[in-house]
């Protein structure tokens, strides 16, 4: 079975006359293969190893390594001012140049690759499980429904940046409020999900025989519920994981991220801005990063509800 | 057919984009470029497009240095009673045609001039001054030279074309008041308080705000100094440096006040645009030292920061040249200003690493820093340089509200980053007005019986350039490089861009634009 | 349904009534207040606490927020400290120029979603799914701040196509051409990684659709598959996508922060942002509690609208 799916799941949806039977609903009435697929479940990671999962899990793994191993490789350390090396070009001994600060750009990146990993692994699963255990609080009680609901809605009704940069103000800035802000903005998001796929999940037929056989609510949402929630959520996660490093960008440019000289690749990035036109590969470097660190999420997130969408 | 009617789709949705992007012959982008029709050797009419950082802000109206829109309108719509030159502080006439300060220094006669009526058509007589510098006392706003004009005791305004200013005591900064006060209209002060009129003197009538968008003022055809050339001036309120860059580049705006220093360069230098450097409105940068610190109170530790700190590259890098590093605060021109003392402190590791052997080990120190401007390029700068003599640092981002409610409360725990002015006034305004160097209370807590003496008398002399108050500037000096409660990093020149078309713009010591004087040409457009 | 939301409404003045002390609370939280943003930083302590008595600040919490919920409710939203003029005129114009922006963004991010869902869905080939994959990402990836500065130096600065910021001298109404000419790149800017996100959310709800057993009947009928996808799935995909497209509207106005200061947009974000800077509270209270207002609402009717669309909603919350 895990060999037919890895051979399917490459093609993202099926054409009428595509070759793969279980990608074309309603060409071909079943076949054997199609049916064995759907019972035993698939752990989750598996969508992380074939297909489009497997180079989105390459390039974070690449932006991981480079984040972790990059450092110990650089001459330079992220903080180092070099005598005279002022907005320099690109050369052999600095591959992205210099910044308005004579640091070498490319050490800078690698050092912001950590911090801004450090921040979205730690923020964006804190905030996640925030949000799922408010999610599954909505179903358990009509009042905690509503209350929960509202505070939801409190939270994403206030716009983001707006909200970073009220809270950066009251805190003080650093990379600890910058998770904080993520990690806030995530709880409304998986709050919501958890909550809309609990509903739909409901009603299903097993959910109902587990009801009606006298299984508790508790029990009920985490052993049927919950895990048939998963992939939505892993979903969720893995395009949160981008939407966290987008948000440290914004923050940083409104001049409340990480405090300075720490590099975060938001925070290169808003320096590289106002040397656009003079100095692009200034801004290249983190530019590279977040998009590879953003694409390698988003496929991710795309193989696994192409994966689930197979397995329904 | 599925795929064609897909493609069609497709096709449409960027047909749509497309026509919306290059649609017909109406083109935002060429309706944009100024065209003034030619004229003679000054050519007349045209609107004036400048791009500001900041918008109106009624209830600082009469401040400094509160976002260039306010000071844009104050001098443009109004006139003070003096002008000073631009390079000296030579008193030139304005409203007032001729003044005689008294022996004893305690009274200043001004002769106004006849032919001035405000922009409702009301004549202006001597009463205006004593209201004017009423009102200027009175706020909403906290006016710089409030001591000043305080010191005022009273006002003979008998003769309508002349006044009489009696003071306290001869205050030797008298002049930098009537620089700075506008002659206001007492009748509409709660509309100027308001927003809703700016009724004054000035070459330009005020004719309307939209705020957070733009400011218009229009010519005064019956301007005492003859009416301008310009028909109008539009102020935009633009919120970034970077988009006044690009504005001034596509031809949106004529004028941009406050480019960042790298940008400025570059238009100037590369796209052949017009930099205007305006002398006599210099600011200084500094670190401030929070003296009650007991790991800064070693006045050893301060002369370590003072030496350790890189400030030509500082020049040079962030300020892209524009400035020039000094130890004291005085320009170049100013009376006060002696090169031999600028050398005192000069980067010296050595120095600077003996004095810290000397003290011991210290305990890591906050360095405060304002997020707006380029204030945290410098802060990366003096951490490091501080870092070369053992000095380590932790940078303290605020917004620039925390930054001045820090700096008025003396709050800042350890060291901070900010500009300062009112070296360009007269010398002793430096220690009654602003705040870094107050005599009284400043944010360094530094208090010194002989400083708090120096700066009464250097305030308090008939003659701000006599023997007299030179050596109470000396005496000031002093006190600066030798308990250096801050230091100073350098003196750094405001610059202007303006496309080539634009001539003859005037400037006076707030770094407020005069365009009484300033046409636009038709030819040499961008 | 009129019970749906005869309990609806209720809980939204909750949120709001919540939302307003939050507001009052967290404003105030904030170090540094709106007196040392007037006064300068030449001003003296007492001239601070002078400027505080006019502002009304040195009263009890209690008493300053009681007395702006009585102005609010009476619609008197006050003066601004900073600006001084009407803080109803003030929003009145950036409301209409943010409305502009915003409108005109979710215009682009819902073409743009339709047309990239539309795409991936019914041209199905491995290149064009990779295409947009990459697209997708990318227009997600992008910072904001960076695609916004790059199209005003390439279209702006470079080729001089379109204006490199502002509104129109003349206003939105003298000439809609012009105007649109203006609003192109920040709509777009604003609109990108929305309409990617949307799109995302469309396609994946569409190829969910495309398994349902009633896809496999309207084949057995012989439907063609672009007839299935537009008259069946997209119906039953939008549900699903409403509740995706009110989160968007509210990153919309979120987004709109950042965009309106890179194009020098004089809309509401720009007021807010400027406004927490100056500690304007009465203009930043009531910024944020429009923009809570304006979500809470776009909320209540895409709840109802998902209701109508999707009945298990609907009784589940009946239960």
């Amino acid at each position: 079975m895990t060999t037919h799916q890895s051979s399917t799941t490459t093609t993202v949806a099926a054409a009428p006359n595509a070759e793969d039977p279980d990608l074309v609903p309603g060409l071909l009435p079943e076949s054997p293969g199609d049916r064995e697929a759907r019972h035993p479940r698939t752990p989750l990671w598996r969508s992380l190893l074939h297909g489009t999962g497997l180079v989105g899990s390459i390039l974070v793994i690449t932006v991981i390594l480079c984040g972790t191993v990059g450092p110990l490789l650089t001459p330079y350390a992220p903080d180092q001012q070099i005598d005279g090396a002022y907005l320099l070009q690109p050369s052999l001994d600095h591959w992205f140049g210099t910044d308005d600060v004579n640091r070498d750009i490319a050490t800078r990146v690698l050092y912001g690759i950590r911090i801004d990993l450090l921040i979205i692994f730690l923020a964006v699963p804190i905030g996640a499980a925030l949000g799922v255990v408010a999610g599954l609080a909505t179903v358990t009680h009509p009042v905690s429904d509503v209350i929960a609901q509202r505070v939801f809605d409190v939270i994403l009704a206030f716009p983001a940046l707006i909200l970073g940069i009220t809270l950066t103000a009251i805190l003080g800035p650093g990379a600890v409020t910058v998770g904080i802000v993520i990690a806030l903005a995530e709880i409304p998001i998986f709050g919501r999900l958890t909550r809309t796929s609990v509903l739909r999940v409901r009603e299903l037929p097993y959910v109902e025989a587990a009801r009606v056989s006298g299984a508790t609510t508790s029990r009920i949402l985490l052993r049927h519920v919950l895990p048939h929630s998963l992939e939505a959520l892993s979903v969720q996660f893995a395009l949160s994981l981008s939407l966290a490093v987008f948000i440290e960008g914004a923050l940083s440019y409104l001049g409340v991220g990480v405090v300075a000289p720490a590099p975060s690749l938001g925070s290169i990035l808003a320096g590289g801005n106002g040397y656009l036109e003079t100095n692009p590969w200034f801004s290249l470097g983190p530019l590279i990063a977040v998009s590879i660190l953003v694409l390698g999420f988003y496929l991710i997130a795309q193989s696994i509800s192409h994966d689930r969408r197979l397995r329904r | 057919m599925p795929r064609q009617r897909g493609a069609r789709a497709a096709a449409v949705i960027i047909a749509i984009l497309l026509t919306l992007a290059t649609a017909g012959c109406e083109s935002a982008v060429s309706q944009q470029q100024n065209s003034t029709a030619p004229g003679g050797p000054t050519p007349r009419g045209g609107d004036l497009r400048v791009g500001v950082l900041g918008d109106l802000s009624p209830k600082a109206f009469l401040q400094i240095g509160t976002g260039s829109m306010n000071g844009q309108v104050v001098a443009n719509s109004f006139d003070t009673l003096i002008r000073y030159a631009r390079d000296s502080l030579t008193v030139e006439p304005s409203l007032a045609t001729a003044w005689r300060l008294a022996p004893d220094g305690r009274s200043l006669a001004l002769d106004l001039r006849t032919d001035v009526t405000f922009h409702d058509g009301r004549p202006f007589v001597s009463s205006d001054v004593e209201n004017s510098i009423k009102a200027y006392l009175s706020g909403p706003w906290t006016p710089q030279f409030k001591r000043t004009a305080a010191a005022i005791t009273r006002f003979d305004t008998s003769d309508p074309h002349r006044v009489i200013l009696h003071f306290a005591h001869p205050l030797s900064n008298i002049f930098d008041l009537l620089d700075s006060a506008p002659v206001i209209d007492q009748n509409t002060l709660p509309e100027l308080k308001a927003g809703t009129a700016f009724n004054g003197t000035g070459p330009f009538r005020f004719d309307s705000w939209q705020p957070n968008s733009t400011v218009r003022l229009v010519r005064n055809e019956h301007y005492w100094g003859g009416a301008p050339a310009l028909e109008s001036v539009t102020f935009v309120v633009v919120r970034d440096d970077q988009s006044l860059f690009t504005r001034l580049r596509t031809g949106q705006i004529d004028v941009a006040d406050g480019l960042s220093y790298h940008d400025q360069q570059l238009v100037t230098q590369r796209y052949g645009f017009t930099g205007l450097t305006l002398t006599g409105a210099e600011s200084q940068e500094y670190v401030g030292i929070n003296v009650t610190n007991p790991a800064l109170s070693d006045v050893r530790v301060r002369q370590a920061i003072a030496y350790a700190i890189d400030r030509p590259r500082i020049i040079n890098d962030v300020f892209r040249g524009s400035g020039y590093t000094v130890n004291l605060p005085w320009p170049e021109w100013s009376p006060a200003y002696r090169p031999e003392a600028n050398t005192t402190y000069t980067r010296d590791l050595d120095k600077a690493r003996a004095l810290i052997t000397e003290t011991g080990p210290i305990p890591p120190l906050t360095l405060d820093y304002s997020t707006q401007g380029n204030d945290r390029v410098i802060a990366e700068i003096v951490q490091s340089n501080l870092a070369d003599v053992g000095i380590e640092v932790r940078l303290v981002p605020n917004d620039r509200t925390q930054q001045s409610s820090k700096l008025i409360g003396g709050k800042f725990e350890g060291l901070w980053l900010l500009q300062h002015a009112f070296a360009q006034f007269t010398p002793s305004t430096l220690a009654v007005s602003a705040y870094p160097f107050n005599a009284a209370k400043n944010s360094s807590n530094y208090s010194n019986p002989a400083y708090s003496a120096a700066a009464e008398a250097a305030w308090t002399v008939r003659d701000s350039s006599s023997p007299e108050a030179l050596a109470a500037y000396r005496e000031l000096d002093e006190a600066w490089l030798r308990d250096l409660f801050l230091v100073e990093i350098g003196v750094v020149l405001r610059q202007v861009a303006t496309a080539s078309s634009v001539g003859n713009i005037d400037w006076d010591r707030r770094n407020q634009l005069h365009f009484a004087g300033t046409y636009l040409a038709s030819e040499g457009k961008q | 349904m009129t019970g749906y939301l005869l309990r609806r409404i209720p809980t939204a003045l909750v949120v709001l009534a919540v939302a307003s002390i939050l507001i009052f609370a967290v404003l105030r939280l904030i170090p540094g207040g709106p007196e040392a943003a007037l006064a300068g930083p030449d001003a003296t302590a007492a001239e601070l606490a002078a400027i505080r008595h006019d502002l009304g600040l040195d009263q009890a919490f209690i008493t300053q927020y009681l007395a702006w919920l009585g102005d609010i409710l009476t619609l008197d939203l006050g003066t601004s400290y900073q600006v001084g003029g009407s803080i109803a005129d003030l929003i009145g114009f950036g409301l209409v120029n943010t409305l502009i922006l915003t409108v005109a963004a979710l215009i682009i991010a819902i073409l743009l979603a339709l047309a990239l869902a539309l795409t991936a869905v019914l041209f199905d080939n491995r290149f064009v799914a990779g295409l947009l994959t990459v697209v997708n990402a990318a227009a997600i990836a992008l910072p904001t701040f960076v695609v916004g500065t790059v199209l005003i130096l390439v279209f702006g600065v470079r080729l001089r196509l379109l204006p490199a910021g502002g509104i129109p001298p003349n206003g939105f109404t003298d000439s809609l051409q012009i105007s649109a000419q203006y609003l192109i790149l920040p709509a777009l800017t604003l609109g990108l990684p929305a309409g990617a996100m949307l799109a995302r959310f469309l396609t994946e709800s569409l190829r969910t659709e495309l398994q349902q057993p009633y896809v496999l009947t309207a084949r057995a009928l012989g439907a063609s598959r672009t007839d299935i996808v537009l008259k069946h799935a997209l119906r039953n995909a939008l549900p699903p996508t409403l509740t995706a497209l009110g989160i968007t509207v509210g990153a919309l106005l979120g987004g709109a922060v950042l965009v309106e200061s890179i194009f020098g947009w004089p809309g509401l974000g720009l007021l807010t942002e400027e406004g927490i800077f100056a500690r304007d509270y009465p203009l930043v209270q009531v910024l944020i509690l429009l923009s809570v207002a304006v979500f809470v609402i776009i909320q209540l009717l895409a709840d109802i609208v998902h209701a109508w669309l999707d009945p298990r909603i609907r009784l589940a919350g009946d239960r």
